[in-house]
């Protein structure tokens, strides 16, 4: 059984991470595939307030959400004054860099790892306790993003991505609208990060590298950028796959690969049978009062 | 006679190309100016200088008094200053009315933090940008079309879009760039009333349009332009008449 609640933990997880990771890519159009470092900050931070401060677990999952949206508005907003296209450039130099940086500092585990992480909930109320806190958390998530971006400020983001100099003239401040997603995306993958720790309670810092940005952008491609389900769909699509064919019963050595290549192979597949996505996100922005006001 | 905007000693060139040279230019309150010149006379980029979308060499920009110039775009908008776009700009996965929602000055949702905690505020400003787009879209006869798509309506009625979507802003100063272009019927004659209608309403008005006859109807002076160059201002009918002007016009 704890086999499955881990399952499901992981899937509540790359919800999180997938749907808000979405808002980022699919509905603000920024490119960047930095989503887990700033789930990497976010589960440090709360990792070491928690073991080295004492600090309450809830806060420390706060705190470490609110470093991971500290750190974005950091990358995000000298990259985005430059133009949009150096953030993709500034957050991987980012990921990469401060990866390879806490390999070195053995404070925090160093290339080791992070043990011995205090652990939340599970000692006290059993696994299926946290089952339900994640869940709970990726649900929230979910609702949030298809609210935001389906009220004033995603109009906004449709605007924006169609043409940012019309955008622009009409008083608009793009760079504003986007270094604000940008941190509340990387804010919600930081209390992800946080929720990661205190059930895993080993961190290490290479599982937060390119992989995991190639696993997080297959899952909202996979399942359709910019669907509220979408996201929902492939984080438990590519959870399950892997485990999935775990009973086939093959041996490790093909094992192995075979997991490696299904992230690349799926992204292939689905660029050229459906650029879409599982499920397609319509090509005209309906905000939620669209309909109602239409019909009324 | 008060000027909204002023435009003095204006440069610009790209690499050996000079878009403006020179350039002394003021639109006053309530009034239309014509801007004419053949095509790559520098009448687009006029614009773009006045915008803050291309940034001078030299020169001062100012709008009611005070000086735009090294302002971004927004602020300049913001300030009261509108445009229209030679290819339209405008936002291909939004519905007319969504288009014209995104244009007041101050928007509803510009601030995410009154997005997230303060949703009143922001269902109140959205009503009444909602009711204002509806008058806007009365006045321009688009009304009917409020919740097409944009690739759903005609090209004359998405060149009403444009002019409508600027009109949000309640602008002191507009400035339109060859809104009659590819227009015909209904759409033509709609266009001219809006823009006679607007400039009666105290804005400064500048039109770059190559259609004689719309230009000679709506304003009330124009400029010729050449080569970055303002070399006339006068009635349109004295620039239409001058031989020299309309060789530079109509010349190889
Ligand atoms: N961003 C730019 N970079 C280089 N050349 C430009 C740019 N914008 C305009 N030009 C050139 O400047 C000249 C004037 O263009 P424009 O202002 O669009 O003319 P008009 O609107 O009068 O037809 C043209 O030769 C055009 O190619
Ligand atoms: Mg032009």
């Amino acid at each position: 059984m704890d086999y499955v609640y881990t399952i499901l933990i992981l899937i509540g997880l790359f919800v999180i991470l997938a749907s808000s990771f979405d808002l980022v890519i699919g509905h603000c159009g920024l490119i960047s595939i930095a989503h887990p470092i700033f789930y990497a900050i976010g589960a440090y931070v709360s990792a070491m307030l928690a073991k080295e401060g004492g600090m309450p677990i809830p806060l420390a999952m706060l705190a470490g959400g609110a470093a991971a949206f500290a750190a974005s508005v950091l990358v995000a907003l000298p990259s985005l004054r430059v133009s949009g296209d150096y953030l993709l450039i500034a957050s991987i130099g980012f990921q990469l860099g401060l990866i390879e940086f806490a390999k070195h500092i053995h404070s925090i585990g160093g290339a080791g790892g992070l043990t011995n992480i205090p652990p939340f909930l599970v000692n006290t109320y059993g696994r299926v306790s946290y089952v339900l806190l994640v869940l709970a958390i990726a649900l929230l998530t979910v609702l949030f993003v298809r609210w935001l971006t389906r009220g004033p400020y995603g109009r906004m983001m449709a605007a924006m991505r169609d043409d940012e100099l019309a955008f622009s003239m009409l008083g608009r401040n793009a760079i504003w609208v986007k270094v604000s997603i940008f941190a509340i995306g990387s804010g919600i993958a930081g209390i992800a990060g946080g929720l990661y720790a205190h059930y895993f309670r080993f961190l290490e810092p290479d599982q937060f590298g390119l992989l995991q940005s190639s696993a997080i952008l297959t899952m909202v491609v996979v399942g359709g950028m910019r669907t509220t389900l979408g996201p929902v769909i492939g984080a438990i699509v590519l959870q399950i796959l892997p485990q999935a064919i775990t009973f086939f019963g093959l041996p490790p050595s093909i094992l192995g690969p075979l997991q490696g290549l299904m992230f690349s192979g799926l992204v292939l597949v689905f660029m050229f049978a459906r650029p879409q996505g599982l499920l397609a996100a319509p090509d005209i922005w309906a905000g939620r009062d669209s309909k109602e006001r239409r019909d009324g | 006679m008060a000027d909204v905007l002023k435009v003095s000693g204006l440069n610009k060139r790209f690499g050996g190309i000079v878009v403006a040279d020179n350039i002394d230019l003021a639109l006053a309150k309530g009034r239309v100016l014509g801007l004419i010149g053949p095509n790559g006379a520098g009448k687009t980029s006029f614009f773009n200088l006045v915008c803050g979308v291309v940034k001078p060499d030299s020169g001062s920009i100012t709008l009611v008094g005070q000086e735009i110039n090294g302002l971004p775009i927004r602020e300049r908008a913001r300030m009261g200053l509108a445009r229209t776009w030679q290819n339209l700009r405008l936002f291909s996965s939004l519905s007319v009315l969504d288009n014209l929602m995104l244009g007041p000055r101050a928007y509803s949702a510009d601030n995410l933090l009154d997005v997230v905690f303060r949703p009143g505020h922001v269902a109140d400003s959205e009503r009444e940008s909602r009711e204002r787009a509806f008058a806007v879209l009365e006045r321009t006869g688009l009304a009917g079309i409020a919740h097409q798509p944009i690739r759903d309506i005609t090209f004359g009625q998405q060149k009403l879009v444009g002019v409508a979507r600027a009109l949000m802003n309640d602008a002191q100063c507009l400035l339109l760039d060859e809104p009659m272009a590819g227009v015909e019927g209904q759409a033509y004659a709609l266009i001219q009333k809006v823009v006679r209608d607007i400039a009666a309403s105290g804005v400064a008005i500048c039109v770059v349009e190559h259609n004689v006859a719309f230009i000679r109807d709506l304003c009330d002076e124009g400029v010729f332009m050449f080569a970055g160059k303002v070399l006339a201002r006068g009635t349109v009918e004295t620039l239409i008449a001058d031989p020299q002007l309309t060789e530079l016009y109509f010349g190889t």
